[in-house]
């Protein structure tokens, strides 16, 4: 086990004396792409911008590679890069000379460095052109530039892809997998889009209210022991299976199931004469757990 | 914190807002020499009769100053003020200045400087703010470098940009000035009243003094300005109110000064240095050390504000 790379103790908000983040922890090890998922105004942004300082801490603490936000600033923030939401940059001046902006803020950032991540990013043609001709891609491709510059050991997107088509998102996606690939980096990605967390990232933490309410690695979330599988079958004389629950669709039957329970399942049918077509099962989508797990914290508030 | 400051710099340098700026401070130079040139009464070197009219000048003052009521404290000091330089004039044989040289161009452009200080004013206001209208002040505050830093840069790059339109304007006045009218007769002196008696002085340190002493409403406002950009993170405001009180601060503050004493603890009534060396107090015991306390006293409240709040907010938006 590594060390931590971030890591968030106890943490709690308050502005105007509502909780926008009820003592939250959890902590992110090195090299894994971390996803922060949570409905709108749940309060993802809030703790991200605790974690680069750009709001205040109520309670607890925030450490980034073991210094501590607040206190020790700088040396937390070197091993920061970060976009918080749309990376917005000076539209009047040149990709070039946005980057020369924030390489002049850190020491040590080489000529070569900057052309090397512009060569990353893919924005070589286009670097020398003002900025406000760039499109949302090319800003965002820009704006991941700008945090890659001192080399940082964690990366923090705030909802990466809002806005972007689908081919931007993908850009996005794969260009965050190369880095915690060939770097070693840590991503932290904040969103509400379930169906891309569910590609970027090994592990997601949901939260709501300013509560974490789950934490778990994605394989997990999609290989649960329990699974609904699905019995193409004739719909006639199902009625030997008023014992087990089950739910009739279109074309056939939904039954929650073990996996070992599954060919007794086909046995118990075929020993009662009905015909099966078809036997597959379910995989519950990230965004049914979301769902399901959001509600559930609804219903427990309500 | 000098790379932070060459980054303020190429930000404003890259706007073409700034450079608008600069050009309208060289169009207003170019035009008073113009004008003066054209319209101005000159090409006449010092009156020959000089000495008569000077002694004429000061009869007439005496005669004003014994028909005065006593009341009129203001009037009766600029009168004494006039004929005791004149009366130095006529004992060392300094004639006054009638002509228009390149001296006294310089001179006449130091009018200029509010002009100067209107626009430096603009960008203080916007220096913080921008930043914030821009959505740039989230990727500037989540570098490596503490937010004081960040907001002194900003606050000394305004500081340098001021000087540098000082600068423009007195290098562009001189060499229009000398080359318009000629570097005058010799007797570049110039004559400052205080204390009761008339000191010589060097006209070119006497010129960058004045220039320097003008600026320091200028720097004042300017402060301000920034203060209220650092603290409500907007410009217009920032903008609105500082030139609000450049513009209307000096006069509401004489309005006040003439009924109460308390108008010398106001900001405008401690801004104009220049009336400690050649003149007299807006409000009588007032002294320059007062004076450099109270400007003291606003600086510091301004930048306790700016950086208190600065570095404390939180960055929403």
């Amino acid at each position: 086990m590594s060390s931590p790379v971030v890591e968030l103790k106890h943490v709690t908000k308050i502005i105007k004396g509502k909780k926008i983040i009820d003592d939250l922890s959890f902590t992110i090890e090195e090299g894994e792409v971390f996803g922060f998922l949570g409905p709108n105004g749940a309060g993802k942004t809030t703790t991200i911008r605790m974690m680069v300082g750009l709001m205040g801490i109520t309670s607890g603490e925030i450490l980034i590679c073991g210094k501590n936000v607040e206190k020790e600033f700088e040396d937390a923030l070197v091993n920061i890069g970060g976009i918080v939401e749309n990376p917005e940059l000076y539209k009047f001046l040149t990709g070039y000379q946005n980057l020369m902006q924030y390489a002049r803020m850190v020491k040590g950032i080489s000529k070569q460095k900057i052309e090397e991540v512009v060569e990353f990013v893919g924005l070589k043609e286009r670097i020398h052109d003002k900025v406000k001709t760039y499109s949302l891609g090319m800003r965002q491709r820009l704006g991941l530039a700008q945090s890659l510059l001192h080399d940082p050991k964690v990366m923090i997107l705030d909802e990466p892809t809002n806005g972007l088509d689908p081919a931007g998102i993908r850009e996005i996606r794969d260009h965050l997998k190369k880095l915690t690939k060939e770097k070693g980096m840590s991503v932290i990605v904040s969103s509400h889009l379930l169906s891309e967390m569910e590609m970027m990232c090994d592990r997601i933490a949901i939260i709501q209210n300013g509560k974490l309410i789950d934490i778990q690695k994605v394989h997990d979330y999609l290989q649960e022991s329990k699974q609904k599988y699905f019995f193409e079958v004739d719909m006639k004389n199902l009625a030997f299976l008023k014992d087990i629950s089950y739910e009739k669709v279109e074309k056939g039957i939904e039954i929650e199931l073990e996996k070992d329970e599954v060919p007794h399942m086909i046995q118990l049918l075929i020993e009662n004469g009905i015909r099966i077509f078809e036997v597959t099962p379910i995989s519950k989508s990230l965004e049914d757990r979301f769902l399901e797990v959001t509600t559930q914290g609804e219903k427990l508030h309500a | 914190m000098h790379k932070l400051i060459i980054n303020e710099w190429i930000k404003l340098f890259k706007r073409p807002g700034t450079l608008v700026m600069i050009g309208l401070l060289l169009l207003s130079i170019i035009a008073t020499g113009v004008l003066n040139k054209i319209y101005g009464d000159n090409g006449q070197t010092a009156h020959p009769q000089w000495e008569q009219q000077v002694t004429q000048e000061i009869k007439q003052a005496q005669k004003q100053l014994s028909e005065l009521p006593a009341t009129a404290v203001d009037v009766k000091k600029d009168l004494e003020r006039k004929v005791a330089i004149n009366q130095y004039r006529l004992d060392h044989q300094i004639p006054p200045a009638n002509e228009t040289t390149g001296w006294t161009f310089i001179n006449d452009s130091s009018a200029l400087i509010s002009f100067a200080g209107l626009f430096t004013i603009i960008i203080a206001a916007g220096i913080v703010a921008s930043e914030f209208g821009w959505g740039t002040i989230k990727l500037l505050l989540i570098r490596p470098i503490k937010r004081y830093k960040i907001l002194l840069s900003k606050y000394l790059t305004v500081v340098l940009f001021d000087l540098f339109m000082l600068a423009i304007l007195f290098v562009s006045a001189a060499i229009l000035g000398f080359s318009l009218f000629g570097t005058g007769d010799g007797h570049n002196v110039h004559l400052a009243y205080s204390n009761g008696s008339v000191v010589e002085q060097n006209m070119l340190l006497y010129l960058i003094n004045t220039y320097l002493l003008s600026s320091i409403d200028v720097i004042m406002v300017t402060t301000m300005a920034f203060m209220i950009s650092a603290v409500f993170r907007n410009s217009s405001l920032a903008v609105g109110l500082s030139i609000f009180l450049l513009l209307m601060g000096g006069t509401v503050t004489s309005l006040i000064a003439s009924r109460y004493d308390w108008a010398k603890y106001i900001l405008f009534a401690n801004t104009d240095l220049t009336q400690y060396f050649d003149g007299v107090p807006l409000v009588p015991g007032m002294t320059a050390g007062f004076s450099i306390i109270m400007l003291l006293l606003y600086f510091f409240v301004f930048h306790l504000l700016a950086f208190g709040f600065f570095t404390k907010k939180d960055v929403a938006a």
